[in-house]
């Protein structure tokens, strides 16, 4: 088969790439740039004096027992909730590949989250679960819980948690919908006759042929998680109580917008590109030679 | 090794006209039943009935005399071939055929000696480490016969094993299925909408049309002696040709003889098998006895393929298309009336309102 195209022009291919391009310079590769040439600077709060100081922002950073928080939270939150996402669609997504009555209405529900904006999610969320107003936290009273997301840390986690992994569940629920759809009925049926029962089907046919689909919809999550949650954390919690939820994207926002620390700010944002960076390129590296594409 | 019993199976799906109505037959111990028919017919769906995928309204289904109806695929012991294969994607080729002996907590060197075996009567061994997008289409297709085999299973079942290959594939897996099955004694059902395919494999033949059976026998028997119309047009290539007859007897312009024939008074139709019509050489006509028919054909086109001829000429000069089959080459000019004489003894009646077998 002929993989590679050819074109008649030569400006032709660069022409067809341009836009991309040109969004991709535009939105990352310039704002990359300037947040490292920022982390090098010290500015004063009014923004009157600028001082290059190599690296001493980071020198700061890296001495901030705030920061080393930050990347806790940030762990603990993403891990959570790209289980919790991933799991949680998955289940659904059997279930809604099994159902045969209803099918339509069940799936169009399940998509509607996705075009819920984070920080509405989030309110939506924090109405719930308010310790005042809330039903949800009334009835979590009643039954003598005691839930104050405002002054527990844990409660506090939990909610965010919650409303990250609920916006994320429908698009996951997507793609694994197709993924199951995608197997050919007579595989599971032939595993039917092999003797393998439905939970071994599901784990020796049908979990393996959906690999790449969960490997894809990880690295999703993952980037989603230290990125697109600051709307919901801003909306919930707005970062606290104490730091519990002060994830790191939002520091890089706390610091640098509340804080006035440009540079320092800046230097997070570095650190963090990094990270998701590093993050992405193992999982690249070791587990998609797992995949079974 | 097992009989396989259908008695009075039927089934329906919710609200919707039957899918397969009342059909009873059985397959004996080590037999090759053959389920044909054009699609639609219920022909698949009566195979999944009885690996188990399919559920079973009415009747009754026994493996070996024990009823299966409510039995799980996994418990009736059968191994069944895909259309498409069904292989696992993510396995290899060892994986394949291992994968229903582990399920079964079969032990591990059991499991590479009985694979190690079916890999060699289907000539796999040089790709057992192989992913099947590796395998080429017949390949695939002996990978997935030696799934069913490693299971020595009682019933084996195959559901259109073949319609995915080329012509001259098709034709050598055929041979190798029915020396397989032969090899192995395993009962066989096999279904296929290609008459040639049923033809050949089958020891027992079932003809189904739209959801009943039609007929039920040996190959060959059908072939000369269809009970009905439709076994008659579908059994053989080219397909038998079809006059229909007046109550008395009478035919079309062009047909003689048509008036000795036992036409009942609904009408009949008579069918002729091409290879039957015989043409007048050059000015030396056929001998004819009493009840022969005898037909006037105006030449359309002639197909000559080396071994035999195929004659398409028009009844009467502008009537009814019919093809004749003769013997060595036969180069007839276009536009050239003949005169084709057909055996009574070869001569096939059916009843015109029933569609069933008259005596002649």
């Amino acid at each position: 088969m002929q993989k590679r195209s050819y074109f008649a022009g030569r400006m032709l291919p660069y022409a067809l790439l341009a836009p991309q391009l040109l969004v991709t310079i535009v939105f990352f590769y310039v704002p990359a740039a300037q947040a490292v040439w920022q982390s090098f600077l010290l500015q004063d709060a009014f923004g009157i004096s600028t001082e290059f100081v190599w690296f001493e922002n980071y020198q700061l950073l890296f001495s901030d027992a705030a920061y080393y928080q930050a990347i806790s939270v940030t762990a603990v939150f993403s891990v959570l909730v790209t289980v919790a996402a991933l799991s949680i669609s998955l289940l659904l997504a059997v279930q809604a590949d099994k159902s045969l009555r209803g099918a339509g209405v069940y799936k169009t529900l399940l998509i509607w989250p996705y075009a819920v904006a984070p920080v509405v999610a989030g309110v939506l969320w924090l109405f719930m679960f308010q310790p005042s107003l809330g039903t949800l936290a009334r009835g979590l009273r009643h039954f003598g819980v005691d839930w104050n997301p405002y002054l527990n840390s844990g409660d506090a986690l939990s909610l965010v948690v919650l409303a990250a992994a609920w916006k994320q569940i429908s698009y996951n629920f997507l793609f694994f919908l197709a993924g199951l759809q995608s197997i050919p009925k007579s595989l599971i049926e032939a595993a039917a006759i092999d003797g393998a029962r439905p939970a071994r089907r599901f784990w020796t046919i049908v979990f393996p042929l959906l690999s790449p689909t969960a490997f894809y919809l990880l690295t999703v999550n993952i980037v989603y998680v230290f990125f697109d949650t600051f709307g919901i954390i801003h909306a919930v919690t707005h970062g606290g109580p104490a730091g519990a939820t002060t994830t790191l994207v939002y520091k890089v926002f706390n610091d640098g917008r509340a804080g006035g620390d440009l540079g320092g700010s800046a230097a997070q944002s570095v650190v963090l590109m990094a990270i998701v960076i590093a993050l992405t390129a193992v999982q690249f590296r070791f587990i998609e030679r797992k995949v079974n594409y | 090794m097992a009989e396989v019993r259908l008695t009075s199976v039927g089934k329906i799906y919710s609200g919707a006209v039957p899918a397969v109505k009342d059909i009873t037959f059985s397959v004996p111990d080590g037999g090759f039943c053959v389920l044909v028919g054009p699609s639609g017919c219920g022909k698949s769906t009566l195979l999944r009935m009885i690996a188990g995928l399919e559920t079973i309204t009415m009747g009754e289904i026994r493996i070996s005399d024990r009823v299966v109806n409510t039995v799980e695929p996994m418990d009736r012991d059968i191994a069944m071939v895909f259309q498409n294969y069904a292989l696992y994607p993510h396995m290899s080729v060892y994986d394949n055929m291992a994968y229903g002996l582990r399920n079964r907590k079969t032990p591990e060197p059991e499991i590479s000696a009985r694979v190690a075996e079916a890999a060699r009567i289907l000539e796999l061994e040089p790709y057992l480490e192989r992913r099947p997008r590796e395998l080429s289409g017949g390949q695939r297709q002996r990978v997935a016969m030696g799934r069913a085999i490693v299971r020595q299973p009682q019933v084996f079942l195959f559901d259109e094993p073949l319609s995915n290959l080329d012509a001259k594939l098709r034709g050598a897996m055929r041979v190798e299925i029915k020396k397989l099955q032969r090899q192995l004694g395993v009962t066989s059902i096999y279904v296929t909408h290609d008459q040639l395919e049923a033809m050949t494999l089958a020891d027992q033949l079932v003809v189904m049309n739209q959801g009943v059976v039609e007929q039920i026998g040996e190959p060959l028997s059908l072939y000369e002696r269809p009970e009905t119309v439709f076994v008659a047009q579908f059994i053989g290539a080219p397909p038998m040709n079809m006059i229909d007859l007046a109550p008395g007897g009478g035919g079309p312009k062009g047909l003689d003889g048509s008036s000795e024939l036992p036409v009942p008074a609904s009408g009949a139709r008579l069918g002729i098998r091409p290879e039957h019509l015989v043409v007048d050489e050059d000015g030396r006509p056929v001998p004819t006895r009493p009840g022969d028919i005898r037909l006037e054909l105006a030449v359309d086109a002639v197909e000559a393929v080396g071994a035999e001829t195929y004659i398409h000429g028009r009844l009467g000069g502008d009537g009814l298309m019919i093809t004749a089959r003769e013997h060595g080459k036969m180069l007839l000019p276009p536009g050239t009336s003949r005169v084709f004489t057909a055996r009574r003894e070869n001569l096939h009646l059916f009843d015109a309102a029933t569609g069933r077998r008259v005596d002649i």
